[in-house]
């Protein structure tokens, strides 16, 4: 499995935060570093397929986007940083309904999301609304969102922010994990912790992608 | 993971969801509460209490079928507003849209779930006022007392219009320059032009086609099959003292049963749902963070221009001398925000120089103020900006007022040319009273609903009662 970008370019308006981004994320974790603004993010959306390019071509496993974009969409987990979660529903209610966006069985999923919520420290709280939660809580709710069924891209934007170090942890564990079976992207503030694990760490600054 | 999502599990589980977040929501329960109190002030009697129904300027005899009808007509002209203020500010106008809309779920399936959700909730408030139609039929009616014949005219008129208005809020989320005000605008224009077109049809023999106009579905049982010619009906805001004594004597199951009339309500439930088949299909995700700022002359000069030079041995704040003057000054600056806000207002305060000025330069600023005010109403009553305002010195209801204030010194700035033009004090006067009135009302609603949705929607209809006043 691979993801391919080749002259990428993203702008807003006449600001171009990506100017012909050429990169490659083969199977395990690639880490993105980079200053705050530098366009880590917005990287992440469009691997993610939640904004589209302005030039330039991207490519899963071979087949272009968009005309794969069906089928990465059918692989993907995306935990992006603020997420309009549905206050008035549970953990457990609102993961339910994800796993029936995303195709899943509902026992299956079901299992699964308690056995994630269980590793990362959540699970004493899935029956609880979401109104309820801290700002730490709905970060881990939105990444055991995204691990749910067997993402084979998984895009991860900060997802240990707002966590102790404990925790932050065990979810890093998690996510090296999946790396080794998953092509994982993710920025986060413990590049330094989670390098050895990554098969690339890619400085994004500039509007321009390169190894770190 | 499996290669595609089943529509048919999306569609449950959005359904579900949605009923789940309408059921924990109050809203829910004050609006299956406000029905059936109110419907007593949708019938009139000869005291004009209530909507009055007037046909050739007389009431009509309240016989159980005409009660259904009467209901029925009050929900699908005078109430759906409220429906569509609920649909668009209740507790599922937040979706996790971040995380929905890059899984590969059929959006077909995943609006037929919301919309169902949306029809189901306003199909049981339809049900309490059928409960409390009953009710008031053993008080009121004239004649032989009959559950069905007060519930089916009172269905067979507001279930298609009901259903509709959930299908016109799935169609307008479906596209991003319908989420916000210019779908408000656009729902107030379609609203009234509901209520006008049947008076197209209503010259013509009744059929399948000329029913179709009749949305509101009110033209068949308050004239019957034959030609209705020019209509002599009135509906709400009637004054009692024009009306002829006694009360006329209506068929209305002979209207109800006219030819082609509910083949026309079915096919308003046929449209309603082909409207969210081409929603799902049409569907355009919503857009992240920063807005395309467009490029060339016009993006130019709206957009805010590069930041002052910063100064790097910039001293600490002092506090201000006059903090609740600093606090209305800084709300009036964000009513106004933009280059656009300032060019249209610039536009307004010319309008007001010549002509009539109650019934242009004053409606014009009028209209311009109320996307101003209710998009910063809406804006400052967000739950999460109050979690912080309130640990400010400034307390939130200071900043309320301080809203009011500044609202209505807008107003009264863009009143200022047309007052000196005429000499007069007029213009003045007009805009103290519009400007405080809309303000004081953008900022109640907005802080009861938390969302500029229904502040827009009720100052619009106020709007127009202005206008055409």
């Amino acid at each position: 499995m691979m993801l391919t970008l080749n002259t990428i370019s993203r702008s807003y308006g006449r600001k171009r935060v990506l100017d012909g981004v050429t990169a490659t994320f083969p199977t395990g974790l690639t880490l993105l570093v980079g200053p705050s603004g530098a366009g880590k993010s917005t990287l992440l959306r469009l691997l993610a397929t939640a904004e589209k390019p302005n030039g330039g071509e991207m490519a899963w496993d071979g087949a272009a986007l968009p005309g794969s974009r069906k089928a990465l969409r059918a692989v993907l987990g995306y935990a992006p940083q603020a997420v309009d979660l549905p206050e008035d529903l549970t953990a457990r209610e609102f993961a339910l309904h994800m796993a029936a966006l995303k195709g899943l069985r509902h026992a299956e999923a079901d299992a699964q999301f308690g056995a994630i919520t269980d590793r990362i420290g959540l699970h004493a709280d899935i029956n609880n609304r979401i109104a309820t939660f801290s700002g730490g809580m709905r970060r881990r709710l939105v990444f055991a969102q995204a691990m749910l069924g067997a993402p084979r891209l998984l895009a991860l934007d900060e997802p240990t922010a707002e966590l102790d170090g404990e925790t932050a942890a065990r979810l890093s564990d998690l996510i090296v994990e999946r790396a080794r079976e998953a092509v994982v992207v993710m920025t986060t503030h413990l590049a330094d912790a989670l390098a050895p694990h990554a098969v690339q760490v890619l400085r994004v600054d500039q509007g321009q992608v390169w190894p770190a | 993971m499996s290669i595609a999502a089943r529509p048919g599990e999306v569609l449950r589980s959005s359904l579900d969801t949605s009923l789940l977040r309408y059921r924990r929501s109050w809203g829910l329960w004050l609006l299956l509460l406000i029905a059936p109190v109110g419907a007593r002030f949708m019938i009139s009697d000869e005291s004009g209490r209530g909507v009055v129904i007037a046909v050739q300027d007389q009431l009509p005899i309240l016989t159980s079928a005409m009660l259904g009808v009467w209901l029925g007509i009050v929900v699908t002209t005078l109430l759906l507003p409220v429906g569509y203020i609920y649909l668009r500010a209740n507790t599922n106008r937040r979706q996790p849209w971040q995380v929905e809309e890059v899984t590969a779920a059929p959006r077909v399936a995943m609006l037929i779930g919301r919309f169902a959700a949306d029809a189901a909730v306003l199909l049981g408030t339809l049900g309490t006022l059928t409960l409390a139609g009953w009710f008031l039929g053993w008080l009121m009616v004239s004649g032989p007392y009959h559950l069905w014949q007060i519930a089916y005219p009172l269905w067979l008129i507001a279930t298609p219009p009901l259903i509709m208005l959930a299908a016109l809020r799935i169609l307008f989320d479906a596209l991003p320059w319908l989420r916000g005000a210019l779908g408000d605008l656009a729902y107030f224009f379609l609203w009234m032009a509901s209520i006008v077109m049947p008076l197209v049809g209503a010259n013509q023999p009744s059929s399948f086609t000329s029913n179709l106009f009749d949305h509101p579905g009110f033209v068949r049982p308050l004239a019957g099959p034959e030609p209705a010619g020019e209509m002599n009906v009135q509906i709400g805001g009637v004054d009692p003292a024009t009306l002829k004594p006694g009360r006329i004597d209506l068929d209305v199951r002979a209207g109800l049963h006219a030819q082609g009339y509910i083949a026309a309500r079915l096919a308003w439930i046929g449209i309603a749902v082909a409207m969210v088949l081409i929603a799902g299909l049409i569907y355009r995700p919503h857009r992240v963070g920063r807005r395309k700022a467009g490029q060339g002359r016009i993006a130019r000069l709206l957009s805010a221009g590069p930041p002052p030079a910063a100064r790097v041995d910039a001293p600490a704040a002092r506090p201000a001398g006059l903090p609740a003057l600093g606090l209305v000054l800084a709300e009036f600056r964000l009513i106004g925000a933009g280059r656009l806000f300032l060019l249209l207002a610039a536009a307004v305060a010319l309008m007001g120089l010549g002509g009539d000025y109650r019934h242009m330069g004053s409606p014009a600023a009028l209209l311009l103020l109320i996307f101003g005010l209710c998009a910063h109403a809406g804006r400052s009553e967000a739950r999460g900006l109050l979690k912080l305002a309130v640990t400010t010195a400034q307390s939130p209801m200071m900043r309320r007022a301080a809203f009011v204030v500044a609202g209505t010194s807008w107003a009264l700035l863009l009143a200022v040319p047309a007052a000196v033009v005429r000499g007069s004090g007029e213009p003045l006067a007009l805009a103290l009273a519009t400007g405080g009135a809309a303000s004081v009302a953008a900022m109640v609603l907005a802080a009861l609903t938390g969302s500029s949705f229904a502040p827009r929607v009720v100052l619009l209809i106020a709007w127009y009662v202005y206008l055409s006043s």
